[in-house]
């Protein structure tokens, strides 16, 4: 008997069905073998696949997400599913089948039902009664971006200890200034009396 | 009384302090704020939906829009450059909708953690 769970969010439902793993000494009542899961955004085609599409279309979300309030560039980019802005408002999504010759399934979305999406993953990541596989979300960020990423912290790394370095010899060499200096009196008497 | 004295702190404000905030105290106002987002997530959301089809739903938005410019006018100091920012209605769409995303982002069980992690990065 399988165990089915939902999770809503005002116009987007997400349905997860699955089994408990027996081996682990879990619950009846809990999911840890998803084996069907289902988003449903009203209005919307049904999107639906393998448990091993989950994960990768959860982080999808989240990293387009971080990327839209972040001032990044919002799109995102996969073997799976694409995600990119079309303006402030509604935001393209590009599902890609594993199967061949299936057409990939386009979905306009605006906001709200982004937010709803988003919520629905966190009540499941949040949910005691599924676990599911953490994917590694760094494998996912988009190429460029990661180049990007990568790029902006080396650059600190390399700039910002030589510029520490200089900051604090012009502040410690500062107060030097202050110092009585005797080569500079000498040469000053010589020009007062060039004999 | 706390709260109305943290909110003085805000430099973009008519009339603030220039005291530093504590830690607990700057985790409190984000406890607050995930908890009236989790509260006001319906009409965040319509706002949004709002924004989506203007011909449709213009008047959420124009009354939302409109409330927000009072409340910065009344209680902002309208000579800053960054105030003066989000009194232009063609440039301040952006940073409400955005604000407003991140609202929507942070209203579940772990949205205190998820919006401390915004506003750390920004």
């Amino acid at each position: 008997m399988q165990n089915k769970f939902s999770f809503h969010q005002s116009s987007v439902s997400l349905e997860i069905i699955g089994l408990p793993d027996y081996s682990n000494n879990e619950n009846k009542d809990q999911i840890s073998i998803i084996s069907q899961w289902k988003l449903t955004i009203v209005d919307k085609p049904l999107i639906e696949g393998k448990i091993e599409h989950l994960g990768p279309i959860m982080d999808a979300f989240y990293i387009y997400s971080n990327l839209l309030i972040k001032n990044e560039i919002p799109k995102y980019e996969s073997k799976l599913i694409d995600i990119k802005a079309d303006n402030l408002h509604i935001h393209n999504i590009v599902l890609k089948s594993s199967k061949p010759n299936v057409k990939p399934l386009v979905l306009k979305i605006g906001n709200s039902l982004l937010s709803d999406t988003i919520n629905c993953f966190d009540q499941l990541n949040e949910s005691p009664k599924v676990r599911i596989k953490k994917t590694d979300i760094t494998t996912n960020i988009p190429k460029k971006l990661r180049f990007r990423l990568n790029k902006k912290v080396k650059f600190f790394n390399f700039f910002i200890p030589p510029f520490m370095a200089i900051c604090s010899l012009i502040l410690f060499s500062s107060y030097f200034i202050y110092f009585y200096s005797p080569l500079e009196n000498i040469e000053k008497k010589e020009q007062i009396n060039p004999k | 009384m706390t709260i109305w004295k943290l909110r003085n702190n805000n430099p973009l404000r008519k009339s603030y302090v220039t005291n530093n905030i504590k830690h607990n105290e700057f985790n409190a106002l984000i406890r607050i704020t995930v908890e009236m987002s989790k509260y006001l997530y319906p009409y965040i959301r319509e706002i949004l939906k709002s924004k989506e089809d203007i011909k449709e739903n213009s008047v959420i938005w124009n009354d939302f829009n409109e409330r927000f410019i009072e409340l910065i006018k009344e209680r902002f100091n309208i000579d800053s450059m960054r105030v003066k920012k989000l009194l232009n209605r063609d440039e301040n769409d952006e940073i409400i909708i955005k604000s407003l995303l991140i609202l929507s982002f942070c209203i579940s069980n772990q949205g205190y953690q998820k919006l401390r992690n915004f506003l750390y990065d920004f």
